[in-house]
């Protein structure tokens, strides 16, 4: 807006509803208000002392500080990093594998324990060996090479 | 991180940086508090509605659209936020402040009273729901016109007539305070 355009009511409406302070008239009409004012200072000078006073009293305000630990309830429910979300099983592998899980290497270490652990099994109680035999038994009645050769 | 730019920021604190969410929180937390208490009168609730407002901010920062600032955004969150919890609370709304005739008292005769500056408090506690709005946003937070205006929901006409009417009403109730305490 010009400075001619700019009428005294309305430099008088600015100063009623955004007080006596340039910078917190609407930015549009500032410069042009400033302008007539600086032209004719007597025209407005009660309106901005009365305005002046009243912003002088609203920075007097005083209000309550938010509790110290709001902050740090807010930032608890933020969004986490995609990186730092851990599921069960990265938790569960970062526990087992503390240096991080190496696939090939850990599949072989997994198959020769297993292994290990079967061979001693089963070599240990012969469990495995009796079975076989019951199931032999049970199926042909006889325990014969010639049994065997005539299956092969 | 203060030489991000606001949108730079928002990206950051959607993508979980820490650094990012705290400088938000820290920058905005302060205004939304503030302007909550305005509304409600009672710590525990501004606060409660400050962290609602930055749970739904965390949840709008991955389609953050920059259409507004997020101090304007958070504050129209806020706002709605303690709308709905004065409706609740509130079965009769007060009355418009009766607008007066502006007295022959001097402003230095304002300033003079300490215990008219005790009162601004309560006197902009008094004021209209709207009005209260408008002055909190514009005159207390340093809004522009247009800000408050989308941050409200009205048009800049209508926030500068709720800002007009706020102001005299506190120039009122500040006269009457003054008058009272004369002999």
């Amino acid at each position: 807006m010009t400075r001619e355009k700019m009428t005294v009511e309305r430099v008088l409406e600015l100063i009623e509803a955004f007080g006596a302070e340039p910078g917190g008239w609407p930015e549009a009409e500032r410069d042009a208000a400033s302008a007539r004012i600086a032209a004719e200072p007597d025209t407005f000078a009660e309106a901005l002392s009365e305005a002046r006073a009243l912003d002088q009293a609203l920075l007097n305000e005083a209000l309550p500080e938010p509790s110290q630990d709001l902050a740090a309830s807010i930032l608890v429910s933020a969004p986490i990093a995609a990186s730092k979300r851990k599921s069960v099983f990265s938790t569960l592998s970062s526990v087992l594998f503390p240096r991080g899980v190496r696939w090939p290497a850990g599949a072989a270490l997994a198959s020769l324990v297993m292994g290990l652990v079967g061979g001693y099994a089963y070599a240990s109680t012969g469990v495995g060996y009796d079975q076989a035999d019951a199931v032999y038994y049970a199926a042909f009645g006889v325990d014969s090479d010639a049994t065997w050769l005539s299956l092969e | 991180m203060s030489g991000l730019s606001e949108l730079d920021q928002i990206t950051r604190a959607a993508g979980g940086d820490r650094a990012a969410q705290a400088a938000l929180v820290n920058r905005n937390m302060p205004i939304v508090f503030r302007v909550a208490y305005r509304m409600l009168q009672d710590r525990a609730e501004a606060e409660d509605v400050t962290q609602e407002t930055f749970l739904r901010a965390w949840k709008a920062l991955p389609d953050w659209q920059p259409k507004a600032k997020f101090s304007t955004w958070a504050c129209t969150v806020a706002l709605n936020l303690c709308r709905d919890r004065l409706r609740k609370k509130k079965p009769v709304l007060m009355d418009e402040l009766p607008e007066r005739v502006d007295t022959a008292l001097r402003p230095e005769e304002y300033l003079s009273s300490q215990q008219t500056l005790k009162g601004i408090e309560a006197n902009i506690a008094a004021l209209p729901e709207r009005q209260r709005e408008a002055l909190s946003l514009c005159a207390l937070e340093g809004m522009t016109n247009i800000e408050a205006a989308a941050a409200m929901d009205v048009s800049v006409r209508a926030l500068e007539s709720l800002l007009a009417r706020a102001r005299r009403a506190l120039k009122a109730r500040m006269s009457d305070a003054q008058a009272g305490e004369r002999p």
